[in-house]
């Protein structure tokens, strides 16, 4: 059984915009799983639908087999959810929104305390707990909804974009605690426009692109979509004519540069130096670059 | 079936107005003395009796209906539309709550606000007069259904509402008018023909002279219309609540 099922997921506004085009994918229990595309992408409305925010337009969407229509109370009990945009009771207290929230999801008022307790002091809110949440800095407020998601310890946790308008170093600390509930075993649905996110966090990426999924795999493999290597090689003085033998590596000439590109899978790297020899050019460095998470981005949204 | 969200969150809905006691319970008591003062002893001693009973005892339960009705639709309207303005409604959508835990929750602290409200008004109105109950019964059901149907009028407004003048054009002018001139100050005996077919159309006439009735035992209108209208009309914003959280409206894209 999949944690989270989607089958023909189509969203249409009331306005004719359509965010979602029939998109089907599918997330296995535990993994980490990122939706990464532009502002507008349609990444929050596929979340929405998932939580019952917003209402779909046709297609199936099911938690662990149960339809988040149909079916929605028990879908909701398995989800815990941290919206992109700041949504607590701004005069209430931490404490208070945590309690109140543990009790939506039905857990009994004996075990409210203990459970608000530990997730606090996890995340460094403890000393925080009779603050009202407006008076609270952003990464705060962040924490405290991310608190609230997990309340009643659920099996999904989705996570839209989390780390949004905070430090680096609470990004990072955020990184690596959601990293340990992904190994405790609770299923993680990121979406996030920050392609370091994805890539540090997530075995499989789903690349949304108006309203479609142009892309769903690994990390590796999405990166094998454009496996090329860019050789950068810095001469001591300028080049005016290309050597025709280096033309084969789709040479390029940058001031006082060559950039040369090859496919490491077919391990030409020794044939390149040894063209690059033959032209007797005078080299002061080489320098290489591997492809990124962003450049197969990049590639696939432009076409 | 687990009750223990739909208590959680009345739990949240009752304490979020306790904890402003001092703008949710003590205001309409003294608006209430003050109605009291003025009109009841300054003014009420020129009026002569109405159906035999003194102008203050005869306004009394009117002020008292007053305060309940403002009272619920306030408590269900604000708290519902600052959680819509805050997002925090969201809270309750992603929940495992179901529409009518919601709309209940929501509805009982009105419920409990609009009560609170009427024995405040009817502490402070004891000591100006004494008050003397024809029937409990009737009282009960007035108290009862008319805060159940301003609490789920104030849920629709919410809902409905998109932005604070929205949400104030139902208080401001209608119900704060025809709450005045819902026959809380006058039967409609004292008003021109003219006048008194007019007001009949006014549906909070009916619950003034239908909670009075339950003081004084006379009526300016047949008793079983007030009940009838009060069920209707209490129903009918329940459906309209029902048919409003389980469409999502304006509260799921």
């Amino acid at each position: 059984m999949d944690a989270i099922t989607i089958r023909n997921l189509t969203k249409k506004y009331g306005d004719g915009t359509v965010a979602l085009q029939n998109i089907s994918f599918s997330i296995k229990k535990g993994e980490f799983f990122a939706l990464l595309g532009p502002n507008g992408a349609g990444k929050t409305t596929t979340i929405n639908i998932l939580t019952g925010l917003a209402n779909k337009t046709s297609g199936d969407v099911l938690l662990f087999d149960q339809d988040v229509v149909r079916n929605y109370q028990q879908a909701r009990s398995l989800v815990g959810l941290v919206p992109q945009e700041f949504n607590l009771d701004q005069f209430d207290k931490v404490y208070n929104t945590l309690f109140f929230n543990a009790g939506y999801f039905g857990i009994p008022r004996s075990q409210r305390h203990s459970k608000i307790e530990s997730l606090l002091r996890e995340l460094g809110l403890w000393e925080k707990r009779y603050s009202k949440v407006r008076e609270l800095s952003g990464g705060m407020k962040r924490k405290v909804m991310i608190a609230r998601a997990l309340i009643h310890e659920p099996k999904i946790l989705i996570l839209d974009e989390p780390t949004a308008g905070v430090d680096v170093e609470t990004r990072k600390s955020l990184w690596t605690y959601f990293r340990r509930l992904n190994q405790k075993g609770t299923t993680i649905l990121l979406t996030t426009h920050y392609i370091e996110e994805a890539e540090e966090l997530c075995q499989r990426i789903a690349i949304v692109h108006k309203g479609n999924i142009i892309a769903l795999d690994t990390k590796n493999n999405l990166l094998e979509l454009l496996e090329r290597e860019t050789i950068k090689v810095v001469l001591s003085e300028p080049l005016s004519v290309l050597p025709p033998s280096l033309k084969k590596y789709g040479a390029a000439v940058q001031h006082n540069a060559l950039l040369l590109t090859i496919n490491p899978k077919q391990n030409n790297f020794s044939k390149l130096l040894d063209d690059l020899r033959k032209t007797k050019l005078s080299i002061r460095k080489i320098e290489t670059e591997r492809t990124t998470l962003e450049d197969v981005f990049l590639h696939l949204t432009k076409k | 079936m687990k009750l223990t969200g739909f208590f959680a969150l009345t739990e949240r809905e009752v304490s979020r107005f306790l904890r402003v006691w001092q703008q949710t319970i003590i205001p309409p008591m003294i608006t209430s003395i003050l109605f009291i003062l003025i009109f009841g002893y300054s003014l009420g001693s020129k009026i002569s009796a109405v159906a035999g009973v003194s102008y203050i005892g005869f306004i009394i339960p009117g002020l008292l209906m007053m305060g309940v009705i403002m009272s619920a639709y306030s408590n269900t309207s604000s708290s519902l539309y600052i959680s819509k303005f805050q997002g925090q409604v969201q809270e309750y959508l992603v929940a495992p709550l179901s529409y009518w835990q919601i709309i209940f929750a929501l509805t009982i602290a009105g419920v409990l606000r609009a009560i609170l409200v009427g024995a405040g008004i009817l502490a402070v109105s004891l000591l100006f007069t004494s008050i003397t109950v024809h029937s409990y019964a009737m009282l009960l059901f007035f108290i009862v259904m008319v805060s159940l149907l301003f609490s789920f009028a104030g849920i629709a407004t919410a809902l409905w509402a998109g932005n604070f003048d929205q949400m104030n054009i139902f208080a401001t002018f209608l119900i704060t008018p025809l709450t005045y001139l819902g026959g809380v100050f006058y039967s409609i005996s004292m008003l021109p023909s003219f006048w008194g077919t007019v007001v009949r159309f006014n549906p909070i006439l009916y619950m003034v002279d239908g909670f009075r009735y339950g003081f004084i035992g006379i009526t300016d209108v047949p008793l079983w219309h007030s009940v009838l209208l009060v069920l209707i009309l209490t129903v009918f914003f329940f459906v309209l609540c029902v048919w409003m959280f389980k469409k999502g409206y304006k509260l799921r894209t």
